[in-house]
């Protein structure tokens, strides 16, 4: 499981790094509707996915390493846009989301190191404000989900 | 290493170009293996083909976040920690790696894009600090980020996925073309 992991962890961050993702002239570009080249690459990996995992999940497919395929869909709540909304603030002002921003430092971006303790404060600071000070698992984050919806 | 395959390539693919052209090639081949970007057509595609293997062959979702989340907890007590995100994010820093160095090798740097021409230094690090804090918040409260929701969540047709979605990409292209007004176009 573990190796399988990273070979996909491999592939991932060569991506990052060679679409161009890890660079914030790229995102800024796109956030400016300047050039519609990631949109299109969100699309095609939509494209390409999700007819896959419908058809997957449809014939009930058992997976090599974990049993039946089940897709983590959730339903929408609020803090879908919450969460969402502070997320787009981030990305327009460091022009970088999480995977790409381990792009960029690998890529020689001091500042990138920046962008990535953000990052991780951020996440602890959510982590404490949703009274899970050690970072178990997600399940961990549900009073916040019963918060949100009463 | 990769230098001697470079050369091989350079004299199958440079059988047209003059002899100083062809030189030029094989330069420009032995600092950088990969196009400065490639192509969303390929790319695009390949990065929804492994969304479909982690789910098809592990049953995982595949998020960067959580990640994070989860090499930070094995720092902090290795037991508690879900092993495969944490492999996940060795993958990827490792990847990038190769990728950064095909590219003509990591070449530290103070660069920043426009951000960086337009603040000095001591402004843009708590600039950038506080935007991956609002990154890292946002995506925990909302449970994903652009790959676990934008990427992963939408090719699942999952719904929270999809709203958070739309909502980081209006709010991040609405802010973006605020800036870029109210800073004459500078940023």
């Amino acid at each position: 499981m573990n190796i399988f992991v990273v070979l996909i962890g491999l592939a991932f961050g060569f991506l990052i790094v060679a679409t161009g993702l890890s660079n914030y002239t790229v995102i800024h570009d796109m956030l400016l509707l300047r050039e519609p080249d990631v949109f299109l690459l969100m699309g095609s990996s939509f494209a390409v996915a999700m007819p896959l995992l419908w058809i997957l999940r449809r014939r009930s497919w058992k997976t090599p390493m974990a049993g039946e395929l089940s897709l983590n869909r959730v339903p929408n709540e609020r803090k879908h846009v919450y969460g969402g909304a502070l997320f787009g603030v981030g990305w327009a002002t460091a022009g970088t989301c999480p995977g790409p921003a381990i792009g960029m430092v690998a890529s020689g971006s001091l500042l990138g190191l920046v962008v990535m303790a953000g990052l991780g404060s951020g996440i602890i600071l959510r982590n404490l404000a949703a009274g899970n000070i050690f970072f178990k698992s997600d399940t961990a984050i549900q009073p916040s989900r019963s918060a949100a919806n009463p | 290493m990769y230098g001697h395959d470079s050369q091989n390539r350079f004299t199958r693919l440079g059988t047209r170009g003059t002899l100083s052209s062809q030189f030029q090639v094989k330069e420009a081949c032995n600092v950088d293996l990969l196009p400065e970007r490639l192509a969303w057509y390929i790319g695009g595609p390949l990065i929804g083909l492994l969304v479909v293997a982690l789910y098809a062959v592990a049953n995982k979702h595949l998020g960067i976040t959580t990640a994070y989340l989860q090499v930070m907890t094995f720092v902090r007590s290795p037991r508690n920690a879900e092993m495969w995100r944490v492999w996940l994010f060795a993958g990827i820093v490792g990847g990038s790696l190769i990728a950064a160095f095909l590219k003509g090798g990591p070449s530290p740097n103070l660069t920043y894009g426009a951000l960086g021409n337009l603040l000095p230094i001591a402004v843009i690090v708590p600039v950038l600090f506080v935007g991956g804090m609002f990154m890292g918040f946002g995506a925990r409260w909302g449970g994903g980020c652009t790959s676990g929701h934008g990427i992963s969540g939408a090719a699942i047709l999952s719904r929270g996925a999809l709203v958070a979605t739309v909502t980081f990409m209006a709010t991040a292209i609405g802010l973006t073309l605020i800036v870029h007004l109210i800073t004459g176009g500078k940023l």
